[in-house]
């Protein structure tokens, strides 16, 4: 009953885990703007968590540079399943303006797989917040299957 | 004891929240705002000027030869990999790339954030046949073109496009183009000989 019972809170307010990839700052600033009252993704449920292990969504601006691909990998490895993996922004999608130089490992999709892409550069707060209720529904449906 | 913010928390707590309240309150980007993007291929005559101020690398074009000597062009605009600075739309001669305020720009796999556009590009007229052919591969090798003396410019016409960069990069308004009537003409009076329609033609046609 314990288990239905937390299963059912943790469909209702995904958890939100944001990585910074070697961005450039844009994406950060506009993910923060919708926590913030003005937007508040909070009253939808969603919330910033401090650690990857309470998160269920990854959010990851920034086109993945060869420093961070390590600690990327790392920190996704240890958010648990199911879990979904959001890009913001151009840059992990395809490396953006970036793209081609020596010190870029990307794009994310290489190295795991990315459920909703949200572009921009950077995106409005309000594409924002439909890509995690996207996200959100996804989640809805693997956990659905795990079943 | 002084409250010096009482007044101000007092009406804010029985005010108006200040939360956009967005899913449930469609809100509409402001004028000017750069979303998703809208191309015109029957504007476009295909001179390449926005494949070269991309900076992101997100747009691409791709000929395909058909059987009767036409040329399938398409434009594929990638999404996730601009940058929205709309350096396409301000360089693009023909007003073919649009801007909207259309924000969502959701995906779940690639081929959703791409914007492709294909248009029919005519075969050149053939002349008479017998002399004249000859004269046409005369100019497609270039050959047919001398560069003069002076250092002024000479237009290759079976390489132009008949864009109109040229002139309009030209300083001194020596260039006049016509697309509707394909004509290139320069008023030698005016032409300094200082190459700037040379370096801004997408098709290398003027030749100094």
């Amino acid at each position: 009953m314990f288990k239905r019972l937390i299963e059912e809170s943790t469909e209702k307010s995904p958890w939100l885990f944001h990585i910074n990839a070697g961005s450039c700052n844009g994406c950060d600033i506009e993910l923060v703007s919708i926590l913030t009252p003005r937007y508040d993704a909070e009253r939808l449920g969603f919330k910033l968590a401090g650690s990857p292990r309470h998160a269920d969504i990854v959010v990851v601006t920034g086109p993945v540079t060869k420093q961070s691909l390590p600690r990327v990998l790392r920190t996704i490895a240890q958010v648990p399943e199911p879990r979904c993996i959001v890009t913001m922004g151009s840059c992990p999608q395809s490396g953006n303006v970036f793209r081609g130089s020596y010190s870029i490992a990307g794009p994310l999709s290489k190295y795991v797989p990315v459920d909703v892409d949200v572009a921009g550069c950077a995106p409005k707060p309000e594409a924002i917040i439909d890509g995690l209720a996207l996200a959100a529904k996804m989640l809805r449906e693997k956990r659905g299957q795990k079943k | 004891m002084d409250f010096p913010f009482i007044k101000e928390a007092v009406s804010q707590l029985f005010g108006k929240s200040s939360c956009a309240m967005y899913p449930a309150v469609p809100s509409e980007a402001a004028e000017g705002y750069r979303g998703r993007i809208v191309y015109h291929p029957e504007r476009c005559i295909a001179c390449g000027m926005c494949e070269r101020v991309c900076s992101g690398n997100a747009i691409t074009r791709s000929v395909e030869h058909l059987e009767d000597g036409q040329d399938k062009i398409t434009l594929t605009f990638n999404l996730g990999s601009c940058t929205f600075c709309a350096s396409c739309a301000d360089f693009c001669a023909k007003q073919a790339i649009e801007f909207t305020r259309d924000y969502h720009m959701i995906a779940t796999s690639e081929e959703d954030l791409l914007v492709r556009g294909s248009f029919i590009k005519a075969a050149p007229k053939k002349k008479a046949p017998g002399p004249a052919k000859q004269a046409d591969c005369q100019a497609q090798s270039g050959a047919g073109v001398k560069p003069r003396d002076d250092g002024k410019p000479v237009s290759d016409p079976s390489r132009c496009v008949y864009c109109t960069i040229c002139a309009r990069k030209c300083p001194v308004q020596a260039l006049t183009v016509d697309r509707a009537a394909k004509t290139w003409m320069l008023d030698e009076e005016k032409c300094i000989a200082c190459g700037t329609c040379a370096q801004a033609c997408p098709k290398n046609c003027i030749i100094l």
